[in-house]
């Protein structure tokens, strides 16, 4: 079977392939299985992560493949890019056609080259014209009425820019296409992390790339706020001040939902977290002996009893709602460590390695926020198609083309004669209930 | 009390169930009008209790925003709409279900779609309230204070709940080709059915997908982030997108067309539940 082409007539094979629908399938399931592979494949994960998760083979496939980031993959931008091409084809090849046929309304003239759907003679002393102007404002509204030689016509048209429709949504995708890729390649992106008190001038963008900044950005205050203590977390806020060429030229608050900008760049509250500020205290219970020891962060410690260290991996001024909390790691000398939480307000909690048993009474600690960094000149361009969808949408799918025309003409034989024509291609089972009504009522005053 | 009002109200979808079945089998207009009452009846039901639950959640905010104007009512009213959790999103989805049959495909609403539609509510309901689902109501995380959680969350799921019924009318379309029944919808009528509902949810699906873009923009500062519920909602959206074209420009009808709207429900439902369950996101709150 041949490509089937959404118009016939192509200008050449190249062009036929790209206005073809087929090409758009293959594209959207290529776009669709890779989208599997990115929801079911973690992403942005390191390439160690994957050798471990998915075995040599399979790990290295997909760290090499680019599956660790199949959205920045050539494999998934080609098919987007061809699929753009596609749509901004087929929005060429029937645009202008669709304009023209919405820029031509329907005349009486016109009218008459609509297909014929029946006829109705009426006896020679019948009237119907009040019976036709009831039956269409009836079945079918406002009719217009044009006097033609030798004839009379009443037309009717709805949803003339339907034609339009698809296109505006097409119009709208490749829109928001672009701003993907406008923001992809001219946008900035990258990430702050600052702790209370410090003030940056560099983003982190990349991995290990750094960007300068026209300003400084500080954070004053870091604030957490809980619904109850102990509970959910109700509201995070990062008072920052911006510092330009020495002065302090701005003050404002950012909060989730809430963002702040500057100088250009718009700064989103992403996360925020704790790190040590001193050892974290402990007690040690080994058997019936309870010991306390100091565990400076991220330094082992050697255990009473000598069966083991532990490591202070990581705080957490809240782990999950329960209150301050320590991410130990035990390593009992050979062996795999085990690594474990130990919350302070919740000492029974979780498991521990045998036979110590750990408490927390101290955990010196400070937050730290953590701001996404945006510009993105490309939003516009997507906002933009977002409210073209909604003609678009509104055109080709909610408003149906309709036309109709209703001739009426007197036979040689002195009759008078009704030709009733009509079309609406998408809705084909709503016009024919209509046209049989229609029917129905015209009838009722003609000799069965 | 009000979560005791749920399940309440999934008997009541369960009788509706019941008679719209026993109507069809014995073809009595009176029990099928029975039925409908019966579904009217759990509906504004529901609808109180998912009012009631709004009011209760807002007192519950009230404790710890006392607002300031009008506007800033107006905000925490919004924002403390019942729809922030996994337990009020199945209370949600079960509303949507008649609800849409009812307001929007009142004629077609009767006999075995009826009885789909009623059981469909009832089971989400039954989950909601039996399956260990917290019902408890839970003040509001920093990332849902937004005044687009409304908007996004009811086109959603008014879009989920006509991809619903588009694929009960798939069912129905597929189960009368293969075994005529004089007594259920002709063919034709079922074909244009599973069309209208596609359509509708499909423009429900896509202004979800806008809302959300939009809220991510400016919640996260990215409109699109490909996180897995983003991802595939727009999966979703490819199937449904796909079907009309198959529809409106090759001229698809029939089974086809009914396979692609169950194909597309399936799509739906991991969209919604399997994302949550089995893949990590930004949407993981609903877990």
């Amino acid at each position: 079977m041949p490509a089937t082409r959404i118009h016939p007539k192509p200008r050449s094979w190249l062009w036929g392939i790209l206005t073809s629908l087929r090409l758009t399938v293959f594209l959207l399931l290529i776009l669709a299985a890779l989208a599997v592979i990115g929801t079911v494949v973690p992403q942005d994960q390191s390439g160690n992560y994957y050798l471990s998760r998915f075995g040599d083979v399979w790990g290295r496939l997909l760290w090499r493949g680019g599956f660790a980031r199949v959205y920045d993959s050539p494999w998934f931008l080609a098919p987007v890019i061809l699929l753009a091409a596609n749509i901004l084809a087929c929005v060429v090849h029937g645009l202008p056609q669709a304009v023209r046929r919405v820029r031509r309304p329907l005349t009486g003239e016109t009218a008459l080259l609509l297909p014929e759907r029946g006829r109705i003679t009426w006896a020679a002393e019948v009237d119907p014209h009040p019976l036709i102007t009831a039956a269409l404002s009836r079945e079918l509204g406002r009719c217009r009425r044009e006097t033609l030689p030798d004839k009379e016509v009443y037309f009717l048209e709805r949803g003339r820019g339907r034609p339009l429709g698809p296109y505006l949504i097409h119009i709208a995708l490749l829109l928001i296409l672009a701003g993907g890729l406008i923001g992809k390649f001219w946008g900035v992106e990258g990430r702050l992390v600052l702790d209370q008190g410090e003030a940056a001038g560099t983003l982190q963008v990349g991995p290990r790339t750094e960007r300068p900044l026209p300003f400084q950005v500080r954070l004053d205050e870091f604030q957490v706020a809980y619904y109850e203590p102990g509970g959910a977390p109700k509201e995070f806020r990062s008072d920052l001040t911006f510092i330009q060429d020495g002065r302090e030229v701005s003050r404002a608050t950012c909060r989730v939902n809430e963002p702040v900008g500057f100088g250009g760049l718009t700064f989103y509250q992403a996360d925020y977290g704790a790190e040590s500020t001193g050892p974290i205290g402990l007690t040690v219970q080994l058997g019936d002996q309870t010991q306390p020891i100091e565990a400076p962060f991220r330094q082992p410690v050697a255990l009473p009893g000598g069966r083991g260290r532990i490591i202070a991996m990581r705080v957490n001024g809240n782990f999950q709602g329960y209150g301050p909390g320590v991410l130990l790691a035990f390593s009992p000398g050979a062996g795999h460590p085990q690594a474990f939480w130990v919350l302070k307000d919740h000492p029974r909690w979780g498991d521990q390695p045998a036979p110590y048993r750990f408490r927390v009474t101290s955990i010196p600690h400070r937050y730290y926020s953590v701001l996404q960094v945006r510009r993105d000149p490309g939003v516009w361009w997507v906002y933009a198609g977002f409210l073209l969808f909604l003609p678009g949408l509104y055109l080709a799918l909610v408003r149906p083309a309709e036309r109709w025309a209703l001739v009426l003409a007197k036979t040689p034989q002195g009759k008078w004669q009704a030709r009733l024509l009509g079309a609406s291609p998408r809705r084909r089972e709503e016009f024919a209930d209509r046209q049989e009504r229609l029917f129905m009522e015209l009838k009722r005053g003609t000799p069965s | 009390m009000i979560s005791q009002i749920f399940g309440a109200v999934m008997l009541i979808y369960l009788l509706a169930a019941i008679l719209h079945l026993i109507a069809e089998l014995w073809a009595s207009p009176r029990l099928q009008a029975g039925g409908r009452l019966v579904l009217w009846l759990g509906l504004g039901a529901q609808t109180g209790a998912l009012l009631g639950r709004w009011v209760q959640s807002y007192r519950l905010a009230l404790a710890h925003f006392p607002p300031g104007g009008f506007f800033e009512k107006l905000r925490l009213v919004i924002t403390h709409v019942p729809l922030s959790n996994f337990y009020e999103s199945l209370v949600f989805f079960s509303w949507c279900l008649p609800a849409l049959g009812l307001l929007a495909f009142r004629r077609h609403l009767k006999g075995y779609l009826g009885a789909l539609t009623a059981v469909l509510a009832a089971l989400l309901l039954a989950y909601a309230s039996l399956g260990g689902v917290d019902s408890r109501i839970k003040p509001l995380m920093p990332a849902l204070k937004s005044n687009w959680l409304l908007i996004h969350v009811v086109t959603a799921f008014l879009g989920y709940a006509a991809f619903a019924l588009a694929f009960g009318s798939a069912l129905l379309f597929l189960f009368q080709e293969r075994r005529p029944r004089p007594s259920l919808p002709p063919l034709p009528a079922l074909d244009r059915l599973i069309y209208r509902t596609t359509i509708l949810g499909f423009l429900l699906l896509t202004l979800g997908i806008v809302t959300g873009a939009v809220w991510a923009e400016t919640a996260w500062g990215r409109y699109w982030s490909w996180d897995p519920k983003e991802t595939w909602s727009l999966i979703t959206w490819f199937i449904y997108a796909a079907l009309l074209h198959a529809r409106l420009l090759k001229g698809w009808h029939g089974r086809r067309i009914a396979w692609l709207a169950v194909l597309g429900f399936i799509a739906v439902l991991f969209t919604y539940l399997g994302v949550s369950f089995l893949l990590t996101g930004l949407h993981s709150y609903l877990t």
